[in-house]
């Protein structure tokens, strides 16, 4: 005959056990949903980084100009702030150290010879015979032999602006490589479609200067690409001037006032590229400059030349220390800018506040939660759960028995 | 109830005859605590940590190391895909796994735990079949089956169960190999006790954290709440806790329709949904507890979410290939993918379809189903080791009275010590001299899973027939 008292104790025993695990369990819910509301953001990308391939294809002393076009754009380059890490430069012949220059280890690109190009820190990662197709459209895509080292990898991610140019012997839909081989308007269209499926870019600038070059366009279809040429079907692209001390034409005639109107600039300029495609003068090119915008988003008057000539980054401060996974409550940081327009605002995104807590259990369990953190040492309490686990436990089988 | 009372000092006094016993047990347990410690000291090296037999991605004592010194580094303790236990294991093991002490073997105070919890283990397997035994004899009395040539001699079978449990030399090299397996393999036999004795709390706790600490101890769900809140066979002085055996129904009403009754009571099986409410809510009090626990201890760098990817999805989804004594290893190495998910589902179902069957048949022995349960999910886990297989060993102890007449028994036995000494030379052969391959090696790993398919399957037989002719023999007394 079992007797009714320890029933009835049981039973309210039973009764307020339950009543507090679905307390704690209600709690417990609220605060894991809580948790996954706050943690939810938005995918949009970010300019992260920019990067600039620059390509010269010509092999041969009497296109040296092409070696001068493609150094002063790399001095630019550097100039406006992108670092020799994020510079891809090609060059097919080494003009500075030929035996027919009469001023060694000295590239010039105007005849005042006021300003040497090949100084003391530029860095080819393709040189000579390396300057190939097959390498060229490994660079754009990413396909290298895994020896390949990372100095000559374009290690661009979905924020980067590429800038791409490419100056040499080009003609109807091709441009010349090493007098040997040609890139054709599809293989560029394919490679920069490659890059656009792999994430590789978020905007992308080709500027060529070559005879006919706006043919080499003619293929292009993915969306983000901006486009320059030098000239239009049909038409040649010139030198600018002889140096009769050299003995060779010096340098090009679109890559001149391109460089003309960016010595007038610095870091902190914010000259757009309506401007800089707008001082194009067909009298003075000899050849009419076209530029292909119908695959690219954003108005050009907005977007500054720093965008892709130069590497202007904004600065973020944050007061809490790195942390190797992102915590899902971060602090309000401060954001440090280097002089924008304000317009650059609305493509970049900003951190949100804490999401406020609806629910009342979630609340508590954000005090807790803030409580928790104000406590020194976390590892501490979780070892006094577990030394309690015993008395507790020793407590509850005295209880039931 | 004076036949109750002579019952209980009856079986107390038989109980005292083993008293030799008894000291038999302590001094066995003594040299093999001193063994133990003799092999953690041996100064040569036996390489047992970095066996595959030994130590597994879930049991490695390197791999909680790791974990624990990711999370001195202020990193979540799961980073890098090392550590996949839990981090409350972390929070007590890991800083000892730090702690050196000059002139000792390294680890040694793991080591200690874990010779602790073998020790502990052996204790509770102890007593659980003192319960087991007296709830034995109880029936057999009741059924007027029992003379005086079923007394088992020196030993009773919980004392023969806790010393093959603490000799077996796969525990051994288990606790001496580092790995955490004796700590799961405590808190399973300290589930299996709280049954017995019907202590809820100690059950439920027991249950949490064995799940807890890995994931297949979860189906001992239903055995536990068989024993507790399943059949009584003798009506229970006030709260006294005897019912971890009852045979069939039938017998009863066998006997109801037989001789006039002795003045007891004879019960049907009684399931008292009432006790199982009991027990789910102490579980799920300990659940919680055990929960919240965690997810203090994983807040700084992680998430309760990740916590659970990383140690059930790593058990549940097999992400780790390396060879193990088990037989998912080498299957999953050559899957494609686009089957992967379907003959995970198919694997893992191998252990769960075979739940509901065997707890149809065994529900009147809920000690014993238990025991299935484990041997089949030791058997087919993701990462099997010695160490589960010395719990079911162990465990096959408690039941050396019903399954005296197991077939094939020294088949296993050479079985058995042939897998364990061929094991270790074909995993020599294929990776260190690499005269062998994989094949050698899965080989012994087919052999070990068959031999452990037979043992299940003649024990679950040998006990079935042991309660036939149980049911036989009492009938024909009852038709006398």
């Amino acid at each position: 005959m079992r007797s009714k008292l320890p029933d009835a104790a049981s039973s309210r025993k039973m009764a307020a056990s339950s009543a507090v695990v679905a307390i704690l369990a209600s709690i417990w819910l609220c605060s894991s949903i809580a948790a996954d509301a706050s943690g939810s953001s938005s995918e949009t990308t970010m300019h992260t980084n920019n990067w600039a391939v620059l390509v010269c294809t010509s092999r041969f002393w009497f296109n040296y100009r092409h070696m001068a076009n493609t150094l002063s754009l790399y001095r630019t380059v550097k100039r406006l702030g992108i670092p020799d890490e994020r510079i891809i430069l090609m060059l097919a012949d080494d003009m500075a150290c030929n035996s027919r220059n009469k001023y060694p280890a000295q590239v010039f690109n105007n005849e005042n010879h006021w300003l040497n190009l090949y100084g003391d820190n530029v860095e080819v990662d393709y040189r000579g015979y390396e300057v190939t197709v097959e390498n060229f459209l490994r660079v754009l895509t990413g396909r290298h032999e895994s020896a390949v080292p990372r100095s000559k990898r374009l290690l661009s991610d979905e924020g980067s602006h590429i800038l791409l140019y490419m100056t040499g012997h080009g003609g109807d839909e091709f441009l010349k490589f090493q007098d040997s081989e040609e890139l054709q308007s599809h293989d560029l269209a394919d490679a920069v479609k490659q890059m656009k499926e792999k994430h590789r870019f978020k905007e992308l600038l080709i500027m060529v200067d070559t005879c006919q070059a706006a043919t080499l366009f003619n293929q292009l279809h993915s969306p983000g690409v901006l486009a320059i040429a030098s000239s239009m079907k049909g038409e040649n692209s010139y030198s600018h001037h002889l140096d009769s001390d050299v003995g060779v034409s010096v340098v090009d005639r679109f890559t001149f006032y391109t460089l003309a109107f960016f010595e007038r600039l610095n870091m902190y300029d914010n000259a757009s590229l309506s401007r800089l495609f707008n001082s194009y003068d067909p009298n003075l090119l000899m050849s009419n400059a076209y530029y292909r915008t119908d695959l690219y988003q954003p108005n050009l008057q907005e977007v500054p030349v720093t965008n892709f000539f130069g590497s202007v980054m904004e600065t973020v401060h944050t007061d809490s220390a790195y942390r190797a996974f992102p915590q899902k409550n971060t602090p309000r940081e401060t954001r440090i800018r280097t002089g924008n327009t304000a317009e650059d605002d609305s493509r970049r995104s900003i951190l949100t506040d804490m999401t406020k807590a609806e629910c009342p259990f979630t609340r508590i369990v954000s005090s807790l939660e803030s409580k928790m953190e104000t406590v020194g040492n976390l590892d501490s309490l979780v070892n006094y759960g577990l030394v309690m686990i015993l008395p507790v436990l020793v407590v509850s089988v005295w209880l039931s028995t | 109830m004076p036949t109750a009372n002579t019952e209980e000092e009856n079986s107390k006094s038989e109980l005292q005859k083993n008293h030799g016993g008894g000291g038999g047990f302590t001094r066995w347990a003594v040299v093999a605590v001193i063994f133990r410690l003799a092999l953690i000291y041996f100064p040569g090296n036996l390489n047992l940590s970095s066996r595959p037999e030994v130590s597994t991605p879930l049991t490695s004592i390197r791999r909680l190391a790791e974990g624990y010194w990711l999370k001195q580094s202020s990193m979540s303790p799961y980073a890098g895909s090392m550590y996949h236990g839990s981090p409350l294991l972390l929070s007590v093991l890991g800083p000892l796994t730090v702690k050196r002490i000059e002139g000792q073997p390294s680890h040694i105070l793991c080591s200690l735990v874990f010779v602790l919890a073998d020790l502990i283990s052996s204790i509770l397997i102890r007593a659980t079949g003192r319960k087991l035994q007296i709830a034995y004899r109880k029936s057999l009395k009741s059924l007027n089956l029992l003379n005086k040539s079923t007394d088992s001699g020196a030993l009773s079978s919980g004392d023969i169960a806790a010393l093959v449990y603490l000799w077996n030399p796969f525990t051994i090299v288990a606790c001496v190999g580092l790995s955490t397996s004796p700590v799961e393999n405590l808190f399973t036999i300290l589930t299996l006790y709280g049954a017995a004795t019907g202590l809820a709390p100690l059950a439920a706790f027991g249950w949490v954290m064995a799940t807890h600490l890995s994931l297949y101890p979860a189906i001992l769900i239903i055995p536990v709440n068989l024993s507790y809140s399943g059949s009584w066979f003798y009506p229970p002085a006030p709260l006294s806790p005897e019912y971890t055996y009852a045979p069939p129904s039938k017998l009863f009403r066998s006997k109801e329709h037989g001789k006039v009754g002795d003045g007891k009571s004879s019960q049907e099986i009684i399931f008292s949904w009432r006790r199982v409410f009991h027990l789910l809510v102490w579980t799920s009090l300990w659940s919680v507890y055990v929960l919240v626990l965690c997810s203090i201890s994983v807040k700084q760098h992680g998430s309760l979410q990740e916590m659970f990817q990383r140690t059930y999805g790593f058990i549940l989804t097999v992400e780790d290939l390396s060879p193990n004594i088990g037989v998912l290893w080498y299957f999953f190495a050559e899957v494609f993918d686009f089957f992967r998910d379907f003959f995970l589902i198919v694997f893992h179902s191998n252990i769960l379809f075979m739940i509901l069957p065997l707890a149809i048949r065994l529900k009147h022995r809920p000690c014993f189903l238990a025991f299935v349960y484990i041997a089949i999910s030791s058997m087919l886990k993701s990462y099997p080791s010695v160490g589960d297989s010395a719990l079911y060993l162990g465990l096959l102890g408690l039941f050396l009275d019903e399954l005296a007449d197991m077939q094939f028994s020294f088949f296993l036995f050479c079985g058995y010590v042939g897998v364990s000494l061929l094991s270790p030379v074909m995993h020599n052969l294929w990776i260190w001299r690499g005269t062998g391959n994989a094949n050698f090696y899965y080989a012994t790993a087919m052999a070990y899973a068959c031999f452990q398919i037979v043992l299940v399957v003649e024990s679950v037989s040998s006990m079935l027939n042991h309660d036939r002719k149980l049911t036989k023999l009492s009938t024909s007394k009852l038709q006398k």
